[in-house]
């Protein structure tokens, strides 16, 4: 099997050049999206017939707390192939990504306590989904934290990629809290293609909208971040001394 | 479209607060992790470019010509980050 690509993918001039390419794209799919997304939500989804028109909330709360979870499994991932390959880059997304997944959190934490305030008499109640969701960002500024308390040396990296695979249990337990601990928080749905239902098209079209929009916003932030590292760890080498002659 | 006038959809059905705050701490969440990275990559730019100069300047000095202990050395090792 040909492993070039791998190296590659480990090389973060290879990285920085192929990201800067790319990222006109992701960002005008991004505003096409959360323009399209944002119009239909507000103004054109039906009202909810017991929620009224606070069902809004659904389409900035379901895509950021959804996208929420991915972060430590990334995390873990990338610290992985840290841990095993020794892979640069690897630990510079882990790096990038606990802040990021930090800002998702507290938006889907707080989005949800605003949207529970009305629907469900109260900002705060200790759920099993409402409770390991703050428990997940608790996690996510621990590896915030260790990262700057070992001051960026390779036992920083290493403990963070560690953390980053512990903090994965955390992201199962979310997932299937509301059906273990069923208090609160609703249960999945299950969307369906019948025009005729409560959950047809008309609710779920513009969410797929949102969802890609925040997922590629996402992936315009992280990679922005990562280029951003790069440039920081590799001062030294001759590519990004022209790069900044250039600029 | 769900609403007949503006005010309507301002109003949102009594449900201005929750919807209109939400909404607004989307718009700067999405903000702060775009606008946050773009302004580090020019300060990164800035600082690499004011490094690179120091130590060019460092460099083209003759031997001997450092007063003072290694100042050359220093600017080399010194981070920014």
């Amino acid at each position: 099997m040909d492993w070039t690509w791998f190296h590659k993918w480990g090389s973060p001039k290879w990285f920085y050049e192929l990201s800067g390419k790319w990222l006109p794209w992701l960002v005008s799919a991004m505003v096409v999206c959360l323009l399209v997304g944002v119009t239909w939500a507000l103004l054109f989804v039906p009202q909810d017939y017991q929620q009224g028109l606070t069902n809004r909330i659904f389409y900035v709360h379901v895509p950021v707390a959804s996208i929420s979870l991915a972060f430590f499994p990334l995390m873990a991932i990338s610290g992985t192939i840290f841990l095993v390959w020794r892979m640069k880059l690897a630990d510079v997304v882990v790096k990038v990504a606990a802040p990021l997944g930090a800002w998702f959190t507290a938006l889907a934490l707080a989005s949800g306590s605003i949207w529970g305030v009305d629907t469900w008499g109260t900002w705060w109640i200790w759920d099993g989904r409402l409770t390991s969701l703050l428990l997940q960002l608790f996690l996510l500024l621990a590896v915030v934290s260790l990262r700057s308390a070992l001051e960026d040396s390779e036992g920083a990296s290493r403990a963070c990629a560690l953390l980053s695979i512990v903090g994965c249990i955390n992201v199962v337990v979310i997932k299937y809290s509301v059906d273990w601990w069923n208090t609160l928080h609703q249960t999945s749905t299950n969307f369906t293609l019948a025009t005729d239902q409560a959950n047809g098209p008309e609710i779920w079209v513009p969410l797929i909208f949102m969802i890609f929009a925040v997922y590629l916003f996402f992936a315009i932030s992280l990679i922005m971040s990562t280029r951003n590292e790069i440039l920081q760890r590799e001062k030294r080498a001759q590519w990004v001394m022209e790069l900044v002659a250039k600029s | 479209m769900q609403f007949s006038s503006f005010q309507e959809f301002i109003e949102m059905g009594g449900y201005a607060f929750n919807v209109w705050s939400v909404y607004g701490m989307f718009v700067i969440f999405l903000a702060i992790n775009l606008y946050g990275p773009l302004r580090k990559n020019k300060q990164i730019i800035r600082d690499l470019k004011r490094r690179y100069a120091i130590n060019s300047e460092a460099q083209s000095m003759p031997i001997g010509a450092n007063t003072g202990s290694a100042s050359g050395s220093e600017v080399i090792e010194e981070d920014g980050a």
